[in-house]
């Protein structure tokens, strides 16, 4: 199998090409009638999934998957964990997904990329859905201790404390 | 075998022009009934034919060993060889025996299936589409098969992909019927609520002379999906759904309009407990994960229906009025449809209040604007269309036939 074009990818940082390539090569190993799915990146495949936020996708893919490989290969399991956590909605339990687990080398790229932008989504979304917000709970939904968030400054939002408890949120012009 | 022999030299020598393989149309139709005669026998002579140069010949060959029941062993002999010749045929040249092309095709599917690998299947099937179709606003026979395999296979997201084009030109109705289903299934399953809706209201309102069973199905998960998507589902069905889809289907599909009545009336408990009721009957027809959907997406439309009386409301009071269990539980579900999109609202935790606001799409962005041009584009391209089929229709016979003229209508000739 050649996984040059998902390799060079990988290279490249063109993380939002993966899901295609991965579904594309499969499709056509398939179709050649090559058992394929022992030496399947399919802990890359999913992540790929993941990382354009289309988890159906990446449910089915899981659904798909031989019992055998989700016994012998533990880097599957753990990152099908992610896409769990994010399709019930634990947002702080992707975090702990993505920090619980060794991951090889090349699947760390990937991760630590989805990890930032899964950060950034959950900025987006304390912005645009709260106007004010214990310190508490935009800690867990940051993936930070409450000491970070609260000296957190990111590019688009800023944090400001108002009384002890709570932040509220003012949109910064960037 | 001298026969055989001699059509196989023909084949070659009579594929490399246009007019060439006219002629060899009309020998290869001939010699069908020999061949299909000798069929056990052909399989080795494939190799002295080359799919990508003598389409049509290969295909009346392997259309002719295909044609026998399919059975496991004559299963993995052929798959490979007809997956391969599917992508490195001539278009032009399948395309003058479509009927075979397909039936080809058709046992593919099944040989697939009797595998128990419908993946293996996907790539070759949308090739076989590809190839098949006069242009994309064509309908094939094969479109459903296809769709039918990346559902077997849960390749969602490569079915979708078809699904993105209009279709103008249908071959039978049944294909019609079968690519909306399996097509709504697939929007299903990838959450495109409204494309859903749109593919299962086009096989309810088909024209059909009398109820068939995909329509019915289709009528079932289009109820279904209007609740989730709509929240509501209409009455009736629009004027122009055949007589026979407006007198049978609500009759068919009893226990879905109670469950649609029972979501209407808002109280969630009403709702749980008939869903408990008729679980048999929903699984059965495997609609349970839908009816599921059906059942959590009640919490939303209450919420929804908040936003019409409040401008502000405390947590507290969205879980009393919405029945959940916590003011918490109210905040995650406020926060999950702010995140999708279904709701504009901001949460101050501090007072523990929602303020609902309006929608701030000022429609007066780039995307915005580029997007109302293309669909103005496309209703333009659809409006042309229409004219020259009210002209084309017109002109036809029968149609003028059961129009009455109010003038009688003097021959000159």
């Amino acid at each position: 199998m050649d996984f040059s074009v998902l390799n060079e990818a990988l290279a490249s940082k063109s993380f939002n090409k993966i899901a295609d390539i991965c579904d594309n090569l499969m499709l056509q190993v398939a179709a050649e009638g090559v058992p394929f799915r022992d030496e399947w990146p399919f802990a890359i495949h999913l992540l790929g999934h993941i990382y354009i936020d289309d988890i159906n996708s990446a449910r089915f893919l899981w659904k798909s998957i031989p019992p055998a490989i989700k016994e012998s290969q533990p880097e599957v399991v753990a990152a099908w964990k992610i896409g769990q956590k994010l399709w019930t909605r634990d947002y702080a339990g992707v975090y702990e997904a993505i920090r619980g687990f060794d991951w090889t080398q090349q699947t760390q790229v990937l991760v630590a990329a989805f990890s930032e932008l899964y950060t950034k989504r959950m900025f987006e979304l304390l912005q645009s859905a709260y106007s004010t917000i214990s310190i508490q709970d935009a800690a867990q939904f940051l993936g930070m201790s409450e000491e970070d968030a609260s000296n957190c400054k990111h590019a688009h939002l800023c944090l400001c404390r108002e009384v002890s408890y709570y932040f509220t949120i003012f949109r910064c012009i960037a | 075998m001298n026969s055989v022999e001699g059509l196989l030299t023909q084949i070659q020598g009579l594929s490399s022009t246009a007019s060439d393989v006219l002629s060899l149309q009309n020998v290869l139709k001939q010699a069908d009934e020999s061949l299909h005669a000798e069929s056990t026998r052909l399989l080795p002579f494939l190799d002295q034919l080359d799919p990508s140069k003598h389409s049509l010949g290969y295909l009346y060959f392997l259309e002719a060993c295909t044609a026998g029941p399919v059975t496991t062993e004559s299963a993995s002999s052929f798959v490979l060889v007809i997956a391969r010749f599917i992508s490195s045929c001539v278009a032009e040249q399948i395309r003058l025996a479509p009927d075979k092309f397909i039936s080809v095709c058709k046992r593919f599917k099944d040989q697939v299936l009797l595998l128990e690998e419908p993946l293996r299947g996907v790539a070759p099937m949308l090739t076989a589409v590809r190839k098949l179709q006069s242009s994309t606003e064509h309908l094939t026979t094969l479109h459903p098969e296809f769709l039918l395999l990346c559902l077997l296979a849960k390749c969602y997201k490569t079915g979708l992909s078809i699904l993105e084009e209009d279709i103008f030109e249908v071959d039978q109705p049944r294909d019609l019927y079968l690519y909306c289903y399996y097509g709504g299934m697939i929007c299903i399953g990838q959450k495109c609520f409204r494309k859903a809706l749109e593919l299962l209201h086009n096989v309810v309102t088909a024209p059909m002379s009398t109820i068939n069973a995909i329509a019915v199905e289709a009528y079932k998960k289009y109820i279904l999906v209007s609740l989730i998507h709509h929240g509501q589902l209409s009455t009736s069905l629009p004027k122009y759904a055949s007589g026979v889809a407006q007198r049978n289907l609500k009759s068919l599909c009893l226990s879905y309009i109670e469950l649609a009545n029972s979501y209407n009336n808002g109280k969630i408990a009403d709702l749980e407990t008939y869903v408990q009721a008729n679980m048999e009957k929903f699984g059965s027809d495997n609609n349970l994960g839908l009816v599921k959907q059906v059942v959590s997406s009640i919490y939303k439309r209450n919420i929804q229906r908040l936003t019409q009386t409040y401008l502000t409301l405390s947590l507290q009071d969205i879980a009393n009025t919405v029945q959940l269990n916590s003011p918490k539980e109210a905040e995650m579900h406020v926060l999950q449809m702010i995140q999708d999109g279904e709701i504009y609202a901001t949460i101050n935790q501090k007072d523990g209040m929602v303020r609902f606001l309006e929608d701030p799409e000022l429609y007066k962005t780039c995307e915005m604007i580029e997007h109302i041009d293309l669909s103005i584009q496309r209703l333009m391209t659809l409006s042309k269309k229409l004219t020259v089929m009210d002209e084309l229709i017109s002109c036809d016979p029968l149609y003028l036939g059961k129009v009455s003229l109010p003038f009688p209508f003097i021959k000159l000739f």
